[in-house]
């Protein structure tokens, strides 16, 4: 008696385990499904979510699927999904384009060769996604930072245009300060970075062609010092989050902010009187940092063909168009420079204008995430909070090198 | 699978004598075994298993998906030691953990002790220190950061309402754990509570009643009738928050991210940085193990140190 119970047991057991197993049948009839994961979970998000409504209304045999979830979580599921040949057959892996290499390591990327003519894509992402000869990726999006300012701050401070060049900028920022309200609200983690930006306009930079720092270069310590100054008298707070950062602004106790396109909406809604000028000139001429997101292919796609259909309409002039004017965001392409739709909408023009100066964060650097966690980070947190710049300099450069590999 | 061939055999093996027994009990069917198949599988597979490969992608460089993975031995780990944010993170660690720790049984107990009758107004009260303790750290760390935001938050505000200048509590590497360890007792002390206070109230009232007729007065009363009873209730508390602190992440995670210059790196967000910002992941497996080494040793002394002796 007490056998026949275990044999039932088992038996349900075993049946239990099978039941879980049934394999769907694929269809061969209907539309091909892909599905896409992104991290436009901010407020440019309806933008892409409109882009990927209008692939499926003019795309009967090809469906496409975003789903949107947090920069983390794409970080953690990501790698291990496409390295194993499932998940996703389209991602945006992250918002820096350097993780294309990583995920290069792992042949994780199907390389494009059928995406369509992309000479006419913004070169500097073209570049960054092409790896010995083949591209991996097309951008998602191209966006530049641009200075926002708060005309009402401006205003009550007497200042009549927002600054022209890298002095007006400093002695701007300082004026500003006062009456609870911060000359420039400045992020330094958890963002995209800005902090390059100040470093360029007085002519430093973070490292060279070959990798090595340039951090304790005489223009980039005697630079830094000038906005560490302007840090240590309170016109610019320390440690901000890039979160933290807009809040201020937001909250109207900010008078000016680098930032890209995807803030503007946010300003308007919290009822900022707000304008989009360019970063002053540098001393090295107009310069400002430009970021694109990467959009690739899982080498394990089944269906390489449609995915790249859908990246080359991605990036056409019409999806272009459309997300540029939904988004604010400039358009990836660099022949819709001159289309009269986008001139006439400030936000698009004024971001699209600092493309041709714009440079990336770290581009083609080994271990740049790396470099940005362990030692750029960290460096401008310790010069805004007091150490020498010129000791933090000497001693971020070595850290930078060790990640890099650079012989010095 | 189906039949039980195991059984009737080694039932019916009967060495006669000696050692009979123990032997013949080793090994006894029971289906019991397998209504549990299906929960020991799972522990198998979702503990056992990613703890044991864990510990295979520690021994090499090891990247998600990649062909060959490269065989480093024990170079992961000779490279953690050397790493100084490694040193950080451990003394992060572990002050965050005694801190929070002692804090939150000595308030816990004080607030056991305080509000162990059972009144309306102490009912009221317990819950108000429990409510903390059942909302998602995630939630807390993200609320407070809120709060202690230096221009736009609530305490900025309150302090300057007092005229005094408001105070960069996570922006300070000198504050930010601190402030972290606050909000992690806040959050932990209603759990310490709980747990203490019924440890309390299963104490007999005979041992307090025979002390008191001893002449003990209430501190004496607390001090040797009260604390050595709830012994195992204190190993239990002391032992999961330390767990549970050392183990900390989501509160730093979303009030810090582990800085400002590192000052609250604890040795899960680095494990998370190295593992899913640098993809360093035979790296970060080796942070895993060196904390899990650290958790088995401090919980066996936990455990020797509050050993229950019967000769009490």
């Amino acid at each position: 008696m007490r056998k026949i119970a275990s044999a039932i047991a088992a038996a349900s057991v075993v049946a239990i385990a099978l039941s879980g197993c049934g394999a769907a049948t694929p269809d061969n009839n209907g539309p091909v499904e892909l599905t896409l994961w992104t991290g436009f979970t901010g407020g440019d998000r309806g933008a892409y979510e409109g882009l990927i409504e209008t692939f499926n209304e003019t795309h009967d045999d090809i469906q496409v699927t975003m789903e949107v979830q947090p920069w983390d979580t794409i970080a953690q599921k990501l790698p291990s999904a496409w390295a194993t040949g499932q998940g996703p057959d389209l991602a945006t892996p992250n918002f820096d384009p350097n993780i294309v290499a990583k995920y290069l390591d792992t042949k994780s990327l199907l390389a494009l060769d059928d995406v369509g003519d992309t000479s006419k894509l913004a070169p500097a992402a073209i570049e960054a996604f092409t790896v010995d000869g083949s591209l991996y990726a097309v951008p998602a999006n191209i966006a530049t930072l641009q200075l926002y300012y708060n005309k009402t701050l401006f205003e009550a401070a007497g200042i009549d245009a927002p600054p022209a060049t890298v002095e007006e900028f400093k002695a701007d920022a300082a004026a500003l300060t006062g009456g609870g309200a911060v000359g420039l609200s400045i992020a330094d983690h958890e963002t995209i970075q800005m902090w390059p930006i100040l470093q360029w306009l007085d002519g430093g930079d973070i490292v060279d062609a070959k990798g090595c720092s340039v951090l304790d270069s005489a223009e980039n310590v005697a630079g830094l010092e000038s906005w560490v100054e302007l840090v240590e008298s309170g016109a610019a707070p320390v440690g901000l989050t890039g979160a933290e950062s807009d809040s201020l602004f937001s909250a109207g106790k900010a008078a000016m902010q680098l930032n890209g396109p995807w803030a503007a909406a946010g300003y308007a809604e919290a009822g900022i009187d707000f304008g989009v000028a360019s970063v002053p000139t540098g001393v090295n001429g107009p310069v400002t940092l430009g970021s694109t997101v990467p959009l690739a292919i899982s080498a394990g796609t089944d269906h390489p063909a449609e995915a790249q259909e859908f990246l080359e309409w991605w990036t056409g002039a019409d999806a272009q168009r459309q997300f540029a004017l939904a988004s604010g965001f400039p358009p990836v392409r660099t022949d819709l420079a001159e289309d009269p739709e986008l001139g006439a909408n400030e936000v698009v023009a004024a971001f699209a204008a600092a493309l041709p100066s714009a440079r990336l964060y770290l581009p083609g650097v080994t271990g740049a995430t790396q470099v940005d966690t362990e030692a750029y980070v960290p460096f401008i947190g310790e010069i805004t909070r007091g150490t020498d710049v010129a000791k933090a300099a000497a001693a971020a450069g070595d850290k930078i090198n060790a990640i890099t590999g650079c012989e010095g | 699978m189906t039949s039980s061939p195991i059984s009737p055999a080694v039932g019916a093996v009967r060495p006669g004598g000696r050692g009979g027994p123990t032997q013949r009990r080793r090994f006894r069917w029971q289906p019991a075994w397998l209504f549990a198949f299906p929960s020991i599988l799972i522990l198998l597979v979702f503990i056992v298993y990613p703890i044991t490969q864990s510990f295979w992608y520690s021994l090499h460089n090891w990247r998600i998906g990649a062909d060959v993975q490269e065989w480093v031995g024990l170079g992961n780990y000779e490279e953690l030691f050397a790493d100084e944010l490694f040193w950080n993170a451990l003394r992060i660690t572990l002050l965050f953990s005694v801190i929070s720790v002692v804090l939150q049984i000595g308030l816990g107990y004080w607030a056991a002790t305080a509000l162990v009758r059972e009144t309306l107004l102490n009912r009221i009260v317990r819950s108000v220190f429990f409510f903390p303790t059942i909302v998602a750290l995630a939630t807390i760390g993200l609320v407070w950061r809120f709060l202690l935001d230096p221009r736009i938050g609530f305490v900025g505000g309150v302090i300057q309402l007092f005229g005094g200048d408001p105070v960069a509590w996570l922006q300070d590497p000198n504050l930010a754990l601190p402030t972290v360890i606050f909000v992690s007792v806040w959050k932990n002390v209603g759990y310490a509570m709980v747990i203490l206070l019924a440890g309390i109230k299963g104490v007999p009232d005979s041992l307090y009643e025979a002390a008191r007729l001893d002449g003990a007065n209430a501190r004496q009363l607390n001090w040797h009738v009260t604390l050595p009873s709830i012994r195992p209730t204190l190993l239990f508390v002391t032992m999961i928050l330390t767990i549970n602190s050392l183990q900390v992440f989501d509160l730093v995670y979303v009030m810090t991210n582990g800085g400002p210059l590192f000052a609250t790196d604890t040795l899960v967000t680095m494990m998370f940085r190295e593992g899913f910002t640098n993809f360093d992941i035979g790296y970060a497996s080796a942070i895993a193990w060196v904390l899990f080494v650290i958790i088995m040793v401090l919980s066996a002394l936990q455990l020797r140190l509050f050993r229950y002796r019967d000769v009490d």
